[in-house]
């Protein structure tokens, strides 16, 4: 309605218009908002496996290890980004399908998709709607496994904004999705995973 | 930056006027007569307005400014020149260094108001930033606790009170739970807000006395008439001390005064 | 004890254990926001003072940087609309929900849409919207209303919430909060699967790129952007920051201070619809600006408020919420935000909720918490003198008239004698002493032993 549009800019210069100064746009460094280091790490992968399980999220950089994890939860069926299957190439045991089937998103218990970047300072993986092959296969399943290529560690919040680019959906996921609502006690798992992993890859 | 940034650049000199606010006028001699002889064991040369009444901050906190601005008026005029004002409470000179520019914003004396608030102190801030004492030559044998009041918060006052008593012999300060909690005076709302301010001070009065100390200290009148009143009438053994009260006896059990 | 004010009794007379879980709920909160923000900066009031400047500036230039925002959303492919007020917000959804043949709404968190009661307007107008926060679902669920802006349900505990489940056939009576949790999570998977619009709100928007933050940990309203064709996102004016780096304050400001987070677990920016190359998602992003009075306060001087990012922690800190609870303030936004902004955004009915900026002592411990450095105890005090001004009876309430100690206070010669009536003041009732803090002093304290006078006589006779 371009009426509000203009009942609303013009009521915001009116109520700009009087005031004596404006205050400037503050320059701030980025070290500002850098978190203090919770240790020493060699190496942003080390940081950000420590960040991670902080978050009560998993660290995985070997496919028959976390393949085993999912044959232990029980955990058989998923979905897996076409690209990334190759990487589960000689795994038995695991049902695993390259064509989300909107019918049996109820079925699937894992879903297997492509990280864009990690944060090293707080364990978190930033999905795009680039990389993402299926936003319900890295969001429906129980268990979503973010495959994140360690040259894709960065070590801080700012540095991932600055990879944003033009994607329309950036999500930045810090551990299992949680609540706290009923009497403040803390459960994993309320609408999106329970359990956050990342597998980290080195090309 | 805070809510109760401190003017900077005040005036600093040992000629000072002495605000002993309403609250000692009325209730708390010995509160004004410690800060005298604090004052001028340090040197000072102490000025005592006579026509001083109350800082104004009632009628600013209950929102009846034109009232409180009449109030402040008069003690802009009380204390004319431009000597260092220092006040033994937190509020009070909270009042003059933040409330009054902020009901004058509109008022065309604002200037002079301004004028007023920027050379006003409370006592302890005033003890270690103005005249730079940082080690206080006392003697106390003492276990305490300390209500950091509202009105300290944001302003250097905190650390001045910790650097002065953490240097006086045998004084041994207790750290409480929750110091960020308000004790519930906050003027006129201890009235107007019975259920609440009673069950604030009932908390309050719990974080202060669980370790069992000796005296309850704190810097403001208005809290201490507030707890204080309330642990009187519960039949609390505590004594209630202003720190002013506290550095003027330390000097007498280390006989510098 | 007798009072005079709606929200100290509100206080008086609540449920014991209501009392304590909000209480605890916040006390913890307040903790763990300290602990989390002092172990992770070394100076954290840096932060909350630019964080305060950035959104100050964004304000005093909103007219420019709301342009360069509805640019940004629709060289992105978004849609971009504005509505004055809560009518206009309410006809806008309705109208884009008819317009694409879309009948049911999965919607998460919004204040706003609380603001302008957008779930009763809808239901009215025949669709179907469902809240998808486990709070709010509940809460939705029992017809009842948020008492905290992040925390909703801090007021209710398990044993209701497996009642109210029970009640709307989820299942036979269950309090563990792990199956309460699974059994939202099931119901409220099929909703997201069959609604045709997903509305959400907006922390933040970037007005450089046009792009949405949400904030939040359970992950709805991820859902509410992935089996829906359609995205509504509903914003106040006041919620945009100029650039995608100022992005990187906040993030790390709002979950620290509201929960003790180091970082609320998804935070999404979202600045248009999806993708060709993705196979889910809204192909239509709506966004719409509100106004609802935000202009009224940006011309007020209270604008200050408008900094506000709804992190919860002068709630969780203020003493005076702690003891009466989110509801006791009448209104959708509770606590010191809620004393500042509620009467505020009641516009004509501002006298109502007047008393709001009384509840407070002042003690200055939400500006302390504030990741956005609001000064709310002066805000408060504005609106005391405002509603002094107006003669906004729910202020006065209770409050001592101060005209006579005003004149006492500005003669200094009938001021003495007052005082130097001496200790005779001890043996008169305290109702008749001229300080009005000593006035009507209340059964649960003592007055002091008056000692009108004795400073001065000391301090004159020393002299000499
Ligand atoms: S006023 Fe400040 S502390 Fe309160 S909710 Fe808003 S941002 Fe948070």
């Amino acid at each position: 309605m371009s009426s509000d549009r203009e009942t609303i800019f013009s009521a915001i210069r009116a109520a700009l218009d009087p005031l004596p100064k404006r205050t400037a746009k503050p320059d701030w460094p980025t070290e500002l908002v850098i978190s203090n280091p919770s240790g020493t790490f060699d190496s942003l992968k080390a940081q950000f496996a420590d960040r991670l399980a902080f978050a009560s999220g998993r660290y995985y950089d070997s496919v028959p290890v976390l393949a085993d994890f999912l044959k232990a939860e029980g955990s058989i069926l998923g979905y897996c980004d076409p690209t990334l299957i190759s990487l589960f190439e000689g795994i038995e045991g695991l049902e695993i399908d390259t064509d989300f089937d909107d019918s049996k998103i109820n079925d699937y218990t894992f879903g297997i998709t492509r990280a864009t970047a990690g944060v090293a300072e707080s364990g978190t993986i930033m999905l795009t709607d680039t990389d993402t092959s299926c936003r319900l296969g890295a969001l429906a399943p129980w268990i979503h496994i973010a495959v994140l290529n360690e040259a894709d560690i960065v070590p801080h919040f700012p540095a991932a904004i600055e990879r944003f680019g033009d994607d329309p959906s950036i999500i930045f996921a810090t551990g299992p999705s949680k609540t706290a609502d009923v009497e403040g006690i803390l459960i994993e798992g309320v609408h999106g995973p329970g359990i956050q992993i990342a597998l980290v890859i080195s090309k | 930056m805070s809510l109760l940034h401190t003017p900077p650049n005040r005036p600093a000199g040992k000629s000072i006027q002495l605000m002993s606010t309403c609250l000692c006028d009325a209730f708390y001699a010995d509160v004004a007569q410690a800060t005298v002889e604090v004052l001028e064991f340090l040197g000072c040369d102490i000025e005592l307005p006579d026509g001083q009444t109350c800082c104004g901050q009632p009628a600013f906190n209950s929102g009846d400014w034109a009232n409180s601005r009449k109030v402040v008026r008069h003690t802009a005029k009380v204390f004319a020149g431009d000597k260092p004002i220092v006040v033994p409470s937190g509020s009070c000179a909270a009042m003059i260094f933040h409330g009054a520019p902020l009901e004058f914003e509109k008022e065309a004396d604002l200037p002079v108001i301004r004028a007023l608030a920027d050379r006003t102190w409370e006592l302890l801030d005033f003890i270690v930033h103005g005249l730079g004492v940082t080690e206080w030559p006392g003697k106390f044998d003492a276990k305490i606790t300390v209500h950091r009041s509202c009105h300290l918060r944001g302003t250097k006052s905190p650390e001045a009170m910790a650097t002065l008593l953490d240097s006086i012999e045998g004084l041994q300060v207790e750290p409480i739970d929750e110091t960020e909690q308000c004790c519930g005076f906050g003027g006129t709302f201890a009235v107007t807000f019975p259920n609440i301010s009673n069950s604030m001070g009932t908390l309050k009065i719990e974080k202060l006395i669980a370790c069992k100390p000796d005296i309850v200290a704190a810097a403001d009148m208005g809290c201490m008439m507030h707890f204080g009143g309330m642990m009187e009438k519960q039949g609390l053994p505590q004594k209630r001390m202003h720190v002013a009260q506290i550095l003027r006896d330390s000097l007498k059990n280390a006989g510098k005064i | 004890m007798k009072t005079k004010q709606q929200i100290d009794r509100t206080a008086r007379d609540l449920d014991p254990e209501v009392h304590d879980s909000n209480f605890m709920g916040a006390k913890l909160k307040s903790e763990r926001r300290y602990n989390t923000l002092f172990r992770d900066y070394d100076d954290p009031n840096k932060l909350r003072e630019i964080a305060g400047n950035v959104k100050q500036h964004t304000l005093e230039h909103l007219d420019t940087y709301l342009e360069q925002a509805e640019e940004s959303f629709k060289r992105n492919g978004a849609q971009v609309h504005y509505a004055i007020d809560d009518a206009a917000v309410n006809a806008q959804v309705l109208r884009i929900m008819n317009e694409t043949g879309s009948q049911t709404m999965v919607k998460s968190k919004s204040m706003l849409t609380e603001e302008v009661h957008m779930l009763d307007y809808l239901e009215k107008n025949g669709k179907t919207v469902v809240e998808t926060d486990l709070g709010e679902f509940i809460l939705q669920i029992d017809g009842d209303h948020p008492s905290h802006i992040v925390t909703p349900i801090v007021h209710k505990n398990r044993r209701g919430i497996a009642k109210s489940f029970e009640r709307e056939g989820l299942g036979d009576y269950n309090d563990d909060p792990e199956t309460i949790t699974r059994r939202a999570r099931k119901h409220l998977r099929q909703k997201y699967i069959d609604a045709e619009v997903g509305l959400t709100g907006g922390n933040f928007v970037s007005a450089e790129s046009g792009r949405i933050v949400l904030v939040t940990n359970e992950g709805n309203a991820r859902f509410c952007m992935a089996a829906n064709k359609i995205h509504i996102a509903v914003i106040g004016i006041e919620k945009l920051v100029p650039t995608d780096r100022d992005l990187g304050l906040f993030i790390n400001l709002i979950g620290r201070s509201g929960t003790g987070q180091q970082v609320t677990v998804y935070n999404q920016f979202i600045s248009g619809p999806k993708k060709d190359s993705q196979p889910h998602g809204p192909e239509q992003m709506h966004v719409i600006f509100v106004d609802n009075r935000r202009t009224e306060v940006l011309a007020s001087d209270c604008r200050e408020i408008l900094r506000c990012i709804r992190c919860g922690a002068c709630l969780n800190v203020c003493p005076i919420y702690r003891q009466s609870g989110g509801h006791a303030y009448r209104s959708v936004y509770p606590g010191p935000v809620g004393a500042v902004l509620s009467p505020l955004l009641a516009g004509n009915r501002f006298p109502e909720l007047a008393d709001l900026p009384k509840a407070s002592s002042l003690c200055g411990a939400c500006n302390e918490v504030c990741p956005v450095n609001i000064p709310i105890p002066d805000l408060l005090l504005r609106l005391r003198d405002k509603a002094k001004r107006e003669g906004a009876k729910e202020a006065m309430k209770g409050t001592p008239n101060l005209g006579m100690w005003a004149t006492l206070c500005s003669q200094p010669t009938m001021w003495k004698t007052a005082l130097s009536m001496g200790h005779t003041m001890n043996y008169i009732p305290t109702e008749m002493i001229p300080h009005p803090s000593a006035k009507s002093w209340q059964g649960a304290r003592k007055l002091p032993k008056f000692e009108g006078g004795e400073f001065r006589k000391w301090f004159k006779k020393r002299a000499k």
